[in-house]
């Protein structure tokens, strides 16, 4: 099937590997012969701050960035950035939402309130019916590493159908990317989430 | 994982490459051998990728620099000697090697020669957003800007033959999201040039004394002229002319390097791509005439996009009024982008919409919003910084006073956020001492003045600055952030470490002996670990109290470097935990001392660690006044 553009957006907190995530989604599209383009976030933003990696592939794909309201898919590693970068998504646009918060320490100094996941799902299913929670970690440590979250959440997506790409290669991909001595770990967090991913999606 | 692909020797092979890597790559198909530079987001990746290459072409020689301007001495004397060499920095690092480059414009490449500039449209991890662009029209030397990772790599291989075709140097200009942006890349052969190379001794042409260099200027000129009108042959200009009126008009774009994709992707959007003319440039100076010419010769109206400066507008308007032809054509840009900042997406459409008079409809906001505290980087957790920081803090408070902090880039500046709140100057790399020398000149003496910045830094450029204050006798206590690494840019090695950059041994250069050597008396100079804080703050203290250049070493190695290091060796870090008996819920280590991995519970009323994010630095335990947090043993 050819596909003319799909734009997936991938938020979280620095060191929770969105960085990663984007590379084993790039190699996976061109290993289906897509164009690929991406735009990451590196260096200073990464100590702790929000990132965002923009990932495009398709015949029609020519710029890094994705304009606001024309995304397919926003996976987010960390709840409230999902609703940081809300405005990424249309109506038809899927969220998969790791249920994590983080809580920037600097919330006490700024008195302000950090939003709970249940006022989360409320305003995003204003922007989209599509709003799908992941408890990603716990199905990350279940696997055997916390740090396995990323590709978890790369699981879900594929298992979920809402990922044109060909799952035995997102697999392959991802095995070629991560360190030896984590591929076995990384496979076994890779089918929970597919198995998450199928349940949540559907197909 | 395994060997990268990037490295393979395997023409015609599709990979993936970040935008950087696709820079290295196309450095090393081109037959480079000497690649130098300074670490700088976002151009980092570039050396540090050739220096992974270099496992598989052992014949690169490859360095970090001390500082741009020697990265760029060092590979500008390389091409003296007729090897192809490039130096790679980020946007403000050019500002630093500019002393050398605008002269060596003057004298050209022997062997080929180009100077990457990354800069930083939105200021990224930056503190400024020039636009780098004007260097080349200030040298009088060509500026190549790729919009693919795929071109990046092609036009960068070109460079070094166009260099030394033309024996001119070229800037090659990035942005951000070039350098650290993925795309699809074939790759392309890798050459390895056969000639003997050795030093040119030709004075008239290497010594830049009035006499030579007039005569130098002059071949300056006549080499940009050459260029000049050679422009309209570049291989990464084209041209694409469309007969098409909308709404009776004929439209023009002009573009170049990132903004490229996204303008075709916004006329894709609008179905428009076949009914307009665009003219995409790769070599933006100086420009290609002809092309332009026919370009106003098709079209009635022209709409530039390019981040910050209005650089190809200006040389656009500049022609068309050579031409006679200011009143005919119309030649917008910054009437309709912003100067400052980046282009999103959306902002094509918005923008051509406007421009043409097309619909667009922008993404709803909703009705209600849900307010989400902002989310700035901060010192990591165990970040010996903090504690340095903490520490100055807690001085500033049993002295009753406030010190004049002033600082550098680095990680160390996130300092300046809450709670720490840490620093009150940050201008350029090494700038802490160096302003420190101004304002100790004049700041009332109940405010010592402190100069803080990291170790790289200090190789950088602080020694001039130190060297500065001992002579002219410029009273300030100097902090040196001594993390053994160059962190916020990706853990580089630095003279500190004596690593160099393929991670052989180099030779060390000891802080202690440097600050030294620079005059600092030895009864001025204090280290101490960054970690014990009862120590540091008592240096500390004895420090402040001093007159004369002093010196405080505060040393720890970067806690992310500490971390990986453990796990390589399989220790466990320490556990640490918070007694939650003896925790009165005063929040000093949430409020004052704010490491991320210490959560406050609001309905308890009491502290926690989180055991995910700590790394068992124990510094927390000696800012609890209640000895409420404790090792667990």
């Amino acid at each position: 099937m050819e596909i003319k553009k799909f734009n997936l957006l991938n938020v979280g907190v620095g060191g929770q590997g969105v960085i990663r995530a984007v590379q084993i989604l790039s190699h996976a599209a061109l290993l289906n012969g897509y164009k690929v383009r991406t735009a990451e976030t590196h260096g200073m933003a990464q100590r702790g701050g929000s990132v965002a990696s923009y990932f495009r592939f398709g015949s029609e794909v020519e710029g890094p960035l994705i304009p606001r309201g024309l995304t397919d898919v926003i996976m987010a590693f960390e709840a409230s950035e999902a609703v940081r970068n809300f405005n990424y998504a249309g109506p038809n646009t899927f969220f998969f939402i790791n249920e994590e918060l983080i809580v920037p320490p600097m919330i006490h100094q700024l008195g302000m309130e950090y939003p709970t996941i249940e006022e989360i799902q409320t305003f995003l299913k204003t922007v989209s019916q599509n709003i799908y929670f992941v408890n990603a970690n716990e199905l990350a440590n279940q696997a055997g590493n916390l740090r396995t979250m990323n590709v978890v959440m790369l699981g879900v997506l594929s298992g979920s159908g809402q990922l044109p790409l060909n799952k035995e290669t997102l697999l392959s991909a991802m095995i070629e990317l991560v360190p030896k001595k984590a591929q076995e770990v990384n496979k076994v967090a890779f089918n929970l989430g597919i198995e998450k991913g199928k349940s949540i999606g559907g197909k | 994982m395994s060997r990268p692909d990037y490295t393979e020797d395997e023409p015609g092979k599709k990979v993936i490459m970040l935008g950087n890597e696709a820079l290295a790559r196309g450095i090393l198909e081109a037959g480079v051998i000497v690649g130098a530079g300074y670490p700088g987001t976002p151009s980092s990746e570039i050396l540090s990728t050739l220096a992974i290459m270099k496992d598989f072409y052992p014949y690169l020689k490859l360095e970090w620099s001390i500082n741009e301007k020697v990265g760029f001495e060092t590979a500008y004397g390389a091409s003296m000697c007729d090897v192809r060499a490039v130096a790679c920095m980020k946007h403000v690092g050019v500002n630093v090697a500019s002393d050398a480059f605008m002269t060596a414009c003057y004298a050209g490449a022997r062997g080929g020669m180009i100077l990457i500039s990354a800069d930083d449209p939105n200021l990224y991890s930056s503190q400024n957003e020039q636009d780098n662009r004007y260097f080349g029209l200030h040298a009088l030397v060509p500026v190549f800007e790729p919009s693919t990772p795929q071109e990046a790599k092609d036009m960068l291989k070109y460079a070094f033959d166009f260099s030394e075709q033309f024996q001119s140097l070229v800037l090659f200009r990035t942005t951000t999201r070039l350098n650290h942006g993925r795309g699809d890349v074939t790759l392309g052969n890798i050459t390895q040039i056969d000639r003997d190379y050795s030093f040119d001794w030709d004075r008239s042409r290497w010594v830049c004394l009035p006499s030579h260099s007039r005569v130098l200027r002059m071949r300056l000129l006549e080499r940009l002229e050459l260029i000049s009108d050679s422009a309209d042959e570049f291989p990464f200009n084209s041209l694409k002319l469309s007969d098409e009126k909308i709404n009776g008009t004929k439209y023009g774009f002009v573009t170049a390097g990132i903004p490229y994709g996204h303008l075709i992707d916004a006329l894709n959007y609008f179905g428009i791509l076949e009914n307009v003319s665009i003219l995409k440039l790769g070599l933006v100076y100086p420009p290609p005439k002809k092309l332009i010419k026919k370009l106003y010769d098709s079209v009635d109206e022209i709409l530039t996009i390019e981040e910050l400066e209005p650089f190809i507008e200006n040389i656009l308007k500049q022609i068309a009024y050579e031409e006679g032809l200011s009143k005919e054509i119309s030649i917008h840009g910054k009437d309709f982008f912003p100067q400052n900042g980046e282009f999103s997406a959306e902002l094509y459409l918005e923008i051509i919409s406007d421009f043409i008079g097309l619909e667009y409809k922008r993404n709803p906001v909703p009705e209600k919003m849900l307010i989400i505290p902002p989310r700035l980087p901060i010192l990591c957790p165990g970040c010996s910084h903090r504690a340095t920081f903490y520490a100055i803090k807690q001085v500033e408070k049993k002295k009753k006073t406030k010190f004049v902090n002033s600082s550098d880039i680095g990680c160390y500046t996130l300092a300046v956020y809450k709670p720490l709140e840490g620093l009150d100057t940050e201008v350029c790399m090494g700038g802490s001492i160096g302003l420190a020398n101004g304002i100790t000149k004049v700041q009332p003496k109940e405010n010592p003045v402190l100069a803080i910045l990291g170790d790289s830094t200090f190789f950088h450029s602080g020694i001039p600055a130190l060297i500065n204050a001992v002579y002219n006798q410029n009273d300030m206590l100097v902090v040196i952030l001594d993390n053994r690494s160059t962190s916020m840019t990706g853990f580089q090695e630095n003279a500190g470490t004596g690593i160099m950059i393929d991670k052989t041994p180099g030779t060390r250069v000891i802080l202690e002996d440097l600050v030294k050597g620079c005059g600092v008396k030895q009864e001025n100079i204090w280290i101490q670990d960054s970690n014990e804080l009862d120590e540091l703050i008592t240096k500390l203290e004895e420090a402040v109290d001093r007159k004369g250049v002093r010196v405080l070493i505060s040393r720890h190695t970067c806690s992310l470097i500490e971390v990986n290091q453990m796990r390589a060796q399989e220790i466990i870090p320490p556990k640490i935990l918070v007694d939650q008996e003896k925790c009165i819920g005063c929040l000093i280590c949430v409020n004052r001392f704010g490491c991320p991995a210490i959560n406050f519970d609001e309905d308890l009323k009491k502290a926690s660690i989180d055991q995910n994010v700590c790394r068992g630095c124990k510094v927390c335990i000696e800012v609890c006044p209640q000895q409420a947090i404790i090792e667990e043993l």
